[in-house]
C-alpha cells in the first residue's frame, strides 16, 4: 500500500509540482522525429508534463518547442503558417522563431522595437536518433544531453515507436519494473513472436516458472535480476536495468534486438511509452522493422494519432476465445497492449491505499521509495542522478552463471554501453 | 456459416457496451465506485535478525505499529529464535503461524539457522524475503547465505527499506 498523499506526490508531474520539478531535471522523449518530417512541415501540438507546447522545425531545419498559444490573443499555434525561418499565427501575423521570440508583429510600425519585447516560453529540443527529446526545467541545471545507447547507434539500427496509454505514468512504469508479470501475462508470446522467439533464454524461461529475484540499488536507480534454473549448478539470469525517473530495459534475447521504454507523462491521467528496438551491433533487418511497424514485440498497431487500433474504445479487441485456447493468456493480443489494456482498467491514477503488495513486489516498493526519495533531495537542493551519462549508458543482460556468482558480479562490464560492444544475451 | 461459426484467426470479440465497457469502467469517475470495506487481516509477519548489526535495524523497526508482524533474532543452528521481547520461541512454532519470512543479515553468520528457516518455509509455502544490508557492498556472504532461501532479496538494502517493505505489505 502506498498513502494517498505520496501515491498524489509521486504521480502528479505538472507545473511546480515536486515530481514534476523533479522531471524537469531530465530530457524526456516528446516526439517521434517522424513527426516534423522536413524543415517547415506542419506544426505538432505537444502535451507533456501537463504543458500545452507547439513543436516546429524552420526553413533552416531547427526544432523549436513552445508555448501553443499566441502571446497576442491566445490563439493556438497549431494553426500556424511554418514559413521563412518562424511560425507565423494566422489571426495577426505574429511570427515566433524555434526560441519562442517574436520576430514580426506586423501591426506594429516597422520602426517599433514592440517584437522585441515579446518572447514566448521555450524549451531546447534535439533530435537523437529517431527521437526528439526535449528539456523543460531551470536552463541552469540542464544536464548533458541524452546518452542513451539506442540513440547513439548508428542509424539503421534502432526503431522507436510510441503510443498513448490512457493512465498515470506511475502504473505504467512500475509495469516496466514488475519482472514477475512476464511469466503470466506474456507467457504466450515467447515463441510466437518474431521479436522474441527462438532463444535458448526461452527455454529457460519455460523451465522454470517461479523465478527468484534480487533487487540491487544502483546509482541511477535499480537492477532487477530475475533469476532461474539453468544446467546443473548454473542460474539463467534477466537483469532490468531502471534508470530514474522513467527508464526501463528489457533484458534481451538470443540476438534479437534489445527493447526499452521511456513512460513520459502527458499530464497526471495519462502518459506516451516510447518504446525502442536496438541492436549494439548491426542494422535491423527488414523484417523485424516490418515486425515492429506491426506491433509485435514491445510496440503496438497504433492509428495515426498513435492510440493503440485495440484500445479500451473496443475493448481492446478481448478474444476469450484465444483466451481459452492458451494463445494469449488475458484475451489480449500482443504484449504491449497485454500491459497497457490492465494497467488502464485500474484507473487513471490506482488508489494505492486498496492495493495489496507481496514481498516479490520489493522491486516496486522500492523504486517508489527511490523515486520519493529523489523528490526530497531535490526539495533540499541535491541534483537527482539518471540524467548523467554514466547512468544511461546501461544494457539490459541476459546470462548464465554459476549458482555462488553474484549477477552483478557476473555481468560486470556486461552492463556498460559501449559503441559497437556486443551485447550479453541467451 | 451461422452466427455461432467463428473465424479462429480472430475469434469472436466482446461487444463493448455500457457500465461493463471497458471506456466506462477506466475512468476517473467509475474509479470512485470502488466498493470499500475493510481489507483482510494482515500479514502475519515475522522478521528474523540474523546477526548483531541486523538485530539492532529490526529493534528499531519493532518500535513502530505493525498489525501482526512479529521480531526476532537467530543464532545457530536455529532452532529457537529470541523474540525482542527477550522471550524464546520455537522455529516450528514461529513457522506455524506465518506466511511471510522477512531475513535481515549484514554478514555471514549463522547460515545453518538461515536454511533451518529456508528448509521449513519451503515445506509449508511460505513467502521468504531476505534485506542484505551490507551499505556499498554488492556481494557477500551474507547475500549467498539467503540467496537459496529468499524468494526475494534486497542488496544492498538500506536501514529504511524494512521498514517500507513491512508498510507496503500490511505486515
Amino acid at each position: 500500500m502506498l498513502r494517498t498523499d505520496i501515491n498524489e506526490l509521486l504521480a502528479q508531474t505538472g507545473p511546480r509540482t515536486p515530481m514534476g520539478d523533479l522531471f524537469r531535471r531530465y530530457w524526456q522523449p516528446v516526439l517521434l522525429a517522424e513527426e516534423l518530417p522536413e524543415n517547415d512541415c506542419p506544426p505538432v501540438r505537444v502535451k507533456v508534463l501537463s504543458e500545452r507546447l507547439i513543436a516546429f522545425r524552420d526553413s533552416e531545419g531547427r526544432y523549436g518547442l513552445m508555448d501553443e498559444f499566441c502571446a497576442h490573443r491566445g490563439v493556438s499555434l497549431w494553426f500556424g503558417r511554418n514559413e521563412e525561418g518562424g511560425l507565423r499565427c494566422p489571426y495577426h501575423g505574429w511570427k515566433y522563431d524555434v526560441t519562442g521570440q517574436a520576430v514580426a508583429v506586423p501591426s506594429e510600425p516597422t520602426t517599433s522595437n514592440f517584437c522585441a519585447n515579446v518572447k514566448l516560453k521555450s524549451y531546447p529540443m534535439v533530435k537523437r536518433g529517431d527521437v526528439l527529446f526535449a528539456y523543460l526545467g531551470d536552463p541552469a541545471a540542464q544536464p548533458p544531453l541524452p546518452e542513451w545507447e539506442a540513440y547513439t547507434v548508428p542509424d539503421g539500427q534502432v526503431f522507436t515507436s510510441k503510443r498513448l496509454q490512457e493512465c498515470n505514468w506511475l502504473q505504467a512504469l512500475e509495469g516496466g519494473i514488475d519482472s514477475s508479470h512476464v511469466t503470466f501475462l506474456h507467457g504466450g508470446n515467447l515463441e510466437s513472436d518474431p521479436l522474441f522467439k527462438g532463444s535458448k533464454g526461452n527455454e529457460y524461461n519455460k523451465g522454470d516458472l517461479k523465478p527468484f529475484f534480487e533487487v540491487v540499488d544502483s546509482e541511477g536507480g535499480l537492477l532487477i535480476g530475475a533469476r532461474r534454473n539453468a544446467e546443473e549448478g548454473k542460474y539463467y539470469w534477466r537483469v532490468t536495468p531502471w534508470v530514474l525517473p522513467n527508464f526501463t530495459m528489457v533484458p534481451p534475447r538470443g540476438d534479437h534486438p534489445v527493447h526499452g521504454h521511456f513512460w513520459v507523462p502527458i499530464d497526471d491521467d495519462n502518459c506516451w511509452a516510447y518504446s525502442f528496438d536496438y541492436h549494439p551491433t548491426r542494422q535491423l533487418t527488414e523484417a523485424e522493422v516490418a515486425a515492429m511497424r506491426a506491433g509485435k514485440g514491445v510496440h503496438s498497431a497504433n492509428d495515426p494519432s498513435y492510440r493503440p487500433l485495440a484500445n479500451k474504445d473496443n475493448d481492446y479487441l478481448m478474444d476469450r476465445e484465444s483466451q481459452k485456447r492458451g494463445e494469449n493468456y488475458s484475451g489480449i493480443e500482443g504484449i504491449a497492449l497485454q500491459d497497457s489494456s490492465l494497467q488502464e482498467s485500474m484507473g487513471p491514477l490506482v488508489d494505492r491505499t486498496k492495493e495489496r503488495l507481496v514481498a516479490t513486489d520489493a522491486g516496486i516498493i522500492k523504486a517508489r521509495q527511490k523515486l520519493y526519495k529523489a523528490v526530497k533531495a531535490l526539495q533540499d537542493g541535491v541534483e537527482p542522478t539518471g540524467n548523467r551519462a554514466k547512468d544511461q549508458k546501461v544494457r539490459s543482460v541476459a546470462i548464465v552463471l554459476p549458482a555462488d556468482q553474484s549477477f552483478v558480479e557476473g555481468i560486470g562490464e556486461a552492463m556498460v554501453a559501449e559503441p559497437a560492444k556486443p551485447h550479453t544475451s541467451v | 456459416m451461422s452466427d455461432h461459426d467463428h473465424d479462429h484467426a480472430t475469434g469472436p470479440r466482446s461487444v463493448p457496451s455500457g457500465p461493463s465497457s471497458c471506456a466506462e469502467a477506466a475512468t476517473a469517475k467509475e474509479a470512485a465506485y470502488r466498493i470499500d470495506y475493510p481489507l483482510s487481516a494482515a500479514r502475519n509477519t515475522r522478521v528474523v535478525a540474523l546477526d548483531d548489526e541486523a538485530e539492532r535495524i529490526i529493534r528499531s523497526a519493532a518500535l513502530l505499529e505493525w498489525g501482526q508482524a512479529r521480531f526476532f533474532s537467530i543464532t545457530d543452528p536455529g532452532e529457537v529464535l529470541a523474540e525482542v521481547d527477550g522471550s524464546n520461541v520455537p522455529l516450528d512454532e514461529v513457522m506455524t503461524d506465518t506466511n511471510t519470512v522477512v531475513m535481515v543479515a549484514s554478514s555471514g553468520e549463522n547460515a545453518t539457522a538461515v536454511a533451518a528457516i529456508g528448509d521449513l518455509a519451503r515445506e509449508r509455502g511460505i513467502m521468504t524475503a531476505g534485506l542484505v544490508v551490507t551499505p556499498g557492498a554488492l556481494t557477500s556472504d551474507a547475500l549467498f547465505h539467503l540467496r537459496p532461501h529468499a524468494r526475494i532479496l534486497l542488496v544492498p538494502a538500506e536501514e529504511d527499506d524494512l521498514i517500507e517493505l513491512l508498510r507496503a505489505t500490511r505486515a
